[in-house]
């Protein structure tokens, strides 16, 4: 979860419910996948008027990780085969000669910029990671908040409930 | 009486057992076909390869929790598209109640038209709009379908409404199965209010109040066939750890259902050595298209009936249907273009974010094939028809949404910024853009082990029983011969009915084949 300290996942749980808890441990990204998934993450979220939460990236990456391990692994295999040409298209797209995760975080920005209005599959391996991550962050209660999300309690539905009769108590 | 529920990735033996029935799937179609089944007093079990979760469990998740344990691939299944066609996500759900527990619940029938060339051309009699009528009702009944009142439409959907009524394009209230819906707007999660009547909620504790046992995490590798006849299955439990295969099983049976759905079903008849021409091809996806639509003021359309209206209007002559739509904010974050600090500005409006969409009545260009690892290759060619009425569809949506005030409108295509004006939206039907820019997502995969006549023309008899194999029968949505343009729940489950009522009538001649 991209909350303010790196947490596990397995904490998200409601705690009144008592689940069964059948995480798998299994992973995905290795340290070098990380790398690249936190570059990316920075520019796909950075915005000088939100600064993100000590830790928050790092949390991001580990719940990202958590959620594409429950996939095959043929898509896990696809998953991370997008992280490694995202890693080395910089000499092409931005003519950097350094790896994505080394770029500064305005050329990250702009190379994202430029795959997003790209020719595809371009714009696929940016929207990939862009619905998966975005999911993970703004699942935040912070992020949630900040974007006016009240939370769960709903109105509308009571809109159909039966009006009770007021009594009338006056003297 | 014992917990009919054994989770699959806590048994530590092999297990091996005889029964009447075994129901591969516990979704839409295998927990129907397991009530009817138990309540003739025949001994079923049910095999499910995804986990078990309770309502009160599920519904306490968030949705990115919901996705990693309930649906297939954590939500990330895709089909491929071949040429100019969208990467199509499709959602499925894999987990006891399968994907009922992710359905927005819509229930609509089988449209008449459909019907009618299934009955005319296709030569299935027993397709009728009379002849699935009792079965339609009995399930309508059984799962509580009712209209969404008025006062369940969110705002985005009054928006909806407003913007398809400018335009003169009649609307119609849905109907969905649903008791006591408080308008959470995630059903796509799971409700968290047990409000929507999904099979693990109403077929499936039926089917155990009649004796049926069900194992969770249970993967069916092979169906067991000898001498033309269906013996039984055999598969591993699913490692609670790893997700592997680890613990063998194998139940003998006289008569073997298979429920996978459109996607798996034709895997495991593969798998099993079915050689059909037709098993894996012909699915239709009914590919579905969403708008942001932002407006000055607030819409909050995460309160309300996660969906409520449609309008048929442009079904007949163009070939798609509109539906009011949210989902989670999370999800929905998404969907907004750009990135950095502009994105973020973006999704800032959420608050003031209404969604529009529909979806495209296709025609059967998928193919579901076996690869590398568990999980089919699933691949789609859209023919330049739906490509057609992707784009004008998508541009209705957009017309409705600056008709009902929308100051600017998101269109799902990757990397294209906000439109302001009506006028913008003309390039998707005078210059059609690529539609492997499109975002697109399916809900509705059908027709990939398709029923016929005679065995020149599909996959499985009138009767869901295989054309190759005895005592095989096939009964979720892959049966469907075509598209059907409308959501699939309902039809799916009333064919499983029609299925299961056969088979019970016909169970002395199941049986004698089986000895």
């Amino acid at each position: 979860m991209a909350n303010a300290a790196p947490q596990s996942s397995r904490s998200k749980f409601s705690p009144h419910v008592a689940l069964h808890v059948r995480d798998y441990r299994r992973t995905t990204f290795g340290p070098g996948h990380r790398r690249v998934l936190r570059a990316f993450a920075e520019a796909l979220f950075y915005d000088e008027t939100a600064p993100f939460a000590p830790g928050q990236l790092d949390a991001l990456v580990e719940d990202c990780d958590d959620f594409v391990s429950r996939a095959s692994k043929t898509l896990r295999f696809g998953l991370v085969g997008i992280l490694l040409v995202m890693r080395w298209l910089p000499p092409f797209l931005v003519r950097r000669f350094s790896t994505f995760e080394e770029l500064s975080l305005a050329d990250r920005v702009a190379m994202l910029e430029r795959m997003d209005r790209g020719a595809p599959p371009l714009p696929l391996l940016v929207v990939a990671y862009k619905t998966l991550l975005a999911m993970l962050f703004f699942e935040a209660p912070r992020e949630l908040a900040a974007m006016g999300y009240p939370g769960p309690e709903r109105s509308r539905w009571k809109r159909a409930l039966p009006v009770a009769p007021i009594e009338n108590h006056a003297p | 009486m014992s917990d009919p529920i054994t989770h699959g990735r806590t048994v530590a033996t092999p297990v091996q057992a005889s029964v009447d029935v075994v129901i591969v799937g516990s979704g839409a179609s295998g927990a129907v076909v397991a009530s009817h089944l138990a309540r003739e007093g025949l001994s079923v079990v049910v095999l499910e390869e995804g986990g078990h979760y309770t309502p009160e469990e599920y519904g306490a998740l968030t949705p990115s929790q919901s996705l990693r344990r309930i649906a297939r691939e954590a939500g990330l299944c895709t089909a491929v598209g071949v040429g100019d066609t969208p990467l199509i996500a499709v959602m499925a759900g894999k987990c006891v109640g399968g994907s009922s527990v992710l359905t927005g619940g819509v229930c609509f029938r089988i449209p008449d038209e459909v019907l009618h060339g299934w009955s005319r051309d296709l030569g299935l009699t027993g397709m009728t709009s009379d002849a699935l009528a009792p079965f339609f009702e009995d399930v309508e009944e059984r799962v509580h379908v009712e209209t969404v009142p008025l006062t369940m439409r969110s705002r985005g959907t009054e928006l909806f409404v407003e913007g398809a009524a400018k335009l003169g394009i009649p609307m119609h209230s849905l109907r969905r199965n649903t008791h006591a819906c408080k308008g959470a707007a995630r059903c796509n999660f799971g409700c968290p209010n047990r409000a929507k009547m999904s099979v693990d909620i109403s077929y499936l504790p039926d089917a155990f109040a009649h004796g049926a046992r069900l194992y969770s995490d249970a993967l069916v590798e092979k169906i067991d066939i000898a001498g033309g006849v269906a013996r039984g299955v055999r598969g591993r439990f699913l490692d609670g750890e790893t997700g592997e295969p680890r613990v063998a099983f194998e139940f003998r049976a006289k008569l073997v259902v298979v429920a996978c759905g459109s996607m798996h079903t034709p895997v495991l008849l593969r798998r099993s050595g079915l050689d059909h021409k037709d098993i894996g091809r012909h699915l239709t996806l009914h590919p579905a298209f969403r708008v942001g639509a932002l407006f000055d003021d607030e819409v909050a359309g995460w309160d309300g009936a996660l969906q409520s209206v449609y309008s048929d209007h442009f079904l007949e002559h163009d070939g798609f249907t509109l539906v009011g739509v949210y989902s989670a904010v999370n999800v929905l974050s998404a969907a907004f273009p750009g990135v950095a600090g502009h994105y973020r500005k973006l999704v800032r409006e959420m608050p003031r974010l209404a969604i529009f969409g529909g979806m495209v009545h296709d025609d059967g260009g998928g193919r579901v094939h076996r690869w590398l690892s568990r999980e089919p290759l699933v691949l789609y060619k859209m023919i330049a028809r739906d490509k057609a009425r992707l784009m004008k569809g998508i541009q209705t949506v957009a017309k409705m949404a600056f008709a009902a005030g929308a100051r600017e409108v998101m269109l799902p295509i990757f990397g294209m910024p906000t439109v302001t004006k009506p006028s913008d939206l003309d390039f998707l039907v005078e210059h059609s853009p690529s539609a492997r820019k499109v975002e697109c997502m399916a809900f509705h995969p059908l027709g990939s082990a398709k029923m016929a006549i005679d065995r020149s023309g599909g996959v499985v008899k009138p009767t869901g029983e295989t054309w190759d194999v005895d005592n095989l029968i096939v009964a979720d949505g892959s049966v469907l011969p075509t598209s059907i343009g409308v959501n699939s729940q309902l039809p799916i489950m009333a064919v499983a009915t029609k299925i299961a009522r056969g088979l019970c009538a016909d169970w002395s001649r199941y049986a004698r084949r089986a000895a």
